[in-house]
């Protein structure tokens, strides 16, 4: 939108490397588990023929058998053993790591210009955990995975942003104030789900949900790419949308409004954005806290505030950090997978750590 | 941007009451003024007489308890947020940007409110970009980061970014507070230029009474919110004026061949001596 001829090539560059480094973790990511292949059969088994040359298997795999027997496509052929666990097991999970990647740093960027404060993110603001909580007691009463989980969660989600405001409210806020009121709100949602646990009769979903507070994407499959897709594409449309402005909230407040923004109403529509982003995520792969706070402060390290290039920067490296994530929680205890969200919580308690120590005054942006 | 004719645009304020909390006493108390188009206004008085909360809701950036603006006539009230930028630019004491922001982005950003929600930038926005880059003398640094500028320049290219928006009139609450002498000059001569090149309707609040002298047109004085004098400088700045005003003793000497009046104070007037 603005002329900017002077810097578009720190953008490219950290679009390649972002690209490299999703490169990199998507290849080991299909090629290594319990059942090993080489990169080459890797590849051969993600170009198979059997898979691109009948629609009906594409369908099958992206929107779904009951989609496919409805537009009564034939049945699959019988596909090759490693076409088939690159396609149906690991495939999808790279997919929905890569959409929970794009979803988190849209969100934590939005967040970080809508309160004016580095230290937001879906995650600090106890958002996630609200959804986090809504998921949990709707999955209590009725246990069955559905589309709906996304609501559910934007609800719960958005019911905990407004507390935080409420509470951080005090003649404005503060980023320290913010944060705070996040973290009491955090706890208390978090406080809570360890409690449904115990009111939970069924052992197994006590397992699942445990799994599922921590953020794994462990059994994520193509039902998780279809239930989250569609936010992801929404959340990108509209955040670049707004990119514009999100540059004049930075401004600050006043001349925002001088300039005639509504800000109250647009920065109501941006938290829903935001919102909307995050609790997708959740619904899909659980709290992974802190891609929200990481990814956007290096992209803006490295691209600028300006924010159609640092929203452009978060669709490629949200991806690139959270599938690579992955790839270590999955891969580096093996047999065992730890949760993504273990990876990526050391990874943002050592950033946090970075911030404080290089920073005089943390959080204002 | 059109240059402003000198009948055009009238802003007027009618009786207007103005506090920040209900139990609080007024800021401003049944103040009625009328802005001279195409002018330089300078509102003075001290600290706390309500000089900026008057600057802010002409601006409508404050809303008046009673009493109302009006522009050609119309409520002020009544314009939505985007038509009223349109309308009116105000520039606030402190600003922020983010640090990696560039001059030229900035003045972009004046176009905001010319611009509908999904709208490209179009050949007129550049058109007032390049526009109020040039007159306020700040195109040569526009790839510069408007942090790493110096105060003065900072505060042309917030002066720009404000010409961008081309409201008709421009407000600036103490635009040369923070400004060295040097620089005083540079803002003080770039909005003289606005005003004499565009026709351009100027408020500002001022603090240096040599300053509003030399650039206003007409004078507002303000004590505890309300409008004490009116006129231009030669008629405000008399030391009976000043004294009820400021409680200050003050020499008023006139000087030169475009007869610049200067103010000396001397001393803080005794309390006898003054009004209230």
């Amino acid at each position: 939108m603005l002329p900017a001829k002077s810097s578009h090539r720190p953008l490219g560059w950290l679009i390649a490397g972002a690209l490299s480094l999703l490169a990199v973790a998507t290849l080991v990511q299909l090629m290594a588990g319990a059942y090993e292949t080489t990169g080459r059969s890797a590849l051969a088994a993600l170009t198979d023929p059997q898979v691109w040359q009948h629609p009906g298997v594409l369908v099958r795999l992206f929107l779904g058998d009951k989609l496919a027997h409805a537009w009564g496509l034939p049945e699959a052929n019988p596909l090759d053993t490693a076409t088939l666990i690159v396609w149906n097991i690991r495939l999808p999970r790279v997919l929905v790591g890569l959409l929970v990647g794009i979803n988190l740093a849209l969100s934590g960027s939005i967040f970080q210009a809508v309160t004016r404060n580095e230290l937001a993110s879906p995650y600090l603001l106890g958002v996630s955990s609200g959804a986090g909580l809504a998921i949990l007691l709707v999955l209590v009463v009725y246990p069955v995975l559905g589309p709906h989980l996304p609501l559910v969660a934007m609800l719960g989600g958005g019911g905990a942003f407004l507390l935080v405001y409420l509470i951080a409210w005090h003649h404005g806020t503060s980023p320290v104030r913010l944060v705070l009121a996040g973290v009491i709100v955090a706890a208390i949602a978090g406080s809570l789900q360890t409690a449904v646990f115990f009111l939970a009769k069924d052992i197994n979903l006590v397992q699942n949900a445990l799994a599922w507070t921590t953020g794994s994407l462990t059994g994520a499959g193509w039902e998780q790419v279809r239930m989250i897709a569609p936010w992801t594409f929404l959340s990108c449309v509209l955040s670049l949308a707004a990119s514009r402005h999100l540059d004049v909230l930075l401004l600050g407040d006043p001349t925002a409004r001088a300039l005639g923004m509504s800000v109250e109403r647009a920065r109501f529509f941006l938290a829903g954005t935001a919102i909307m982003a995050a609790a997708s995520s959740v619904a899909v792969a659980g709290l992974v806290g802190f891609v929200g706070l990481i990814v956007p402060h290096v992209v803006r390290n490295v691209v600028g505030s300006a924010h159609r290039r640092l929203l452009t920067g978060c669709l490629f490296a949200g991806p690139a950090l959270l599938v690579s994530a992955d790839a270590v929680a999955r891969l580096l205890f093996r047999p065992v997978q730890v949760p993504v969200g273990i990876v990526t919580g050391v990874l943002g308690g050592l950033f946090f750590l970075y911030l404080m120590r290089r920073r005089q005054e943390i959080g204002k942006l | 941007m059109t240059p402003t004719p000198s009948t055009a645009t009238g802003l007027t304020g009618e009786r207007l009451c103005v506090r920040y909390h209900a139990r609080q006493p007024f800021v401003l108390n049944e103040v009625s003024l009328a802005i001279p188009p195409g002018k330089i206004s300078a509102f003075i008085g001290p600290n706390g007489s309500g000089k900026s909360t008057l600057l802010k809701t002409l601006a409508r950036q404050l809303k008046p308890e009673s009493g109302r603006v009006l522009l050609d006539g119309a409520d002020l009230a009544q314009f939505a947020p985007r038509q009223l930028a349109q309308r009116i630019g105000i520039l606030f004491q402190e600003n922020i940007a983010p640090g990696d922001l560039t001059v030229e982005r900035l003045v972009y950003h004046g176009r905001y409110p010319h611009r509908k929600l999904f709208e490209p930038l179009t050949a007129e926005d550049h058109e007032a970009v390049a526009k109020a880059l040039r007159l306020t003398g700040v195109a040569a640094l526009r790839e510069r980061r408007v942090s790493h500028l110096s105060s003065g320049q900072r505060q042309l290219s917030w002066v720009a970014m404000l010409l961008a928006q081309a409201p008709d009139c421009l407000f600036l609450d103490e635009p040369t507070t923070f400004l060295d002498l040097a620089h005083q000059f540079d803002v003080m001569d770039c909005l003289q230029r606005l005003n004499r090149q565009l026709g351009q309707t100027i408020v500002l609040v001022v603090h240096d009474l040599n300053l509003a002298a030399r650039y206003a047109d007409r004078l507002f004085a303000l004590r505890d919110g309300r409008l004490v004098a009116t006129g231009p400088p030669a008629e405000v700045l008399t030391p009976e004026t000043i004294r009820r005003v400021f409680d200050v003793e003050t020499r008023v000497l006139d000087d030169g061949p475009q007869g610049l009046r200067f103010c000396l104070p001397v001393k803080k007037s005794a309390a006898g001596e003054s009004p209230s």
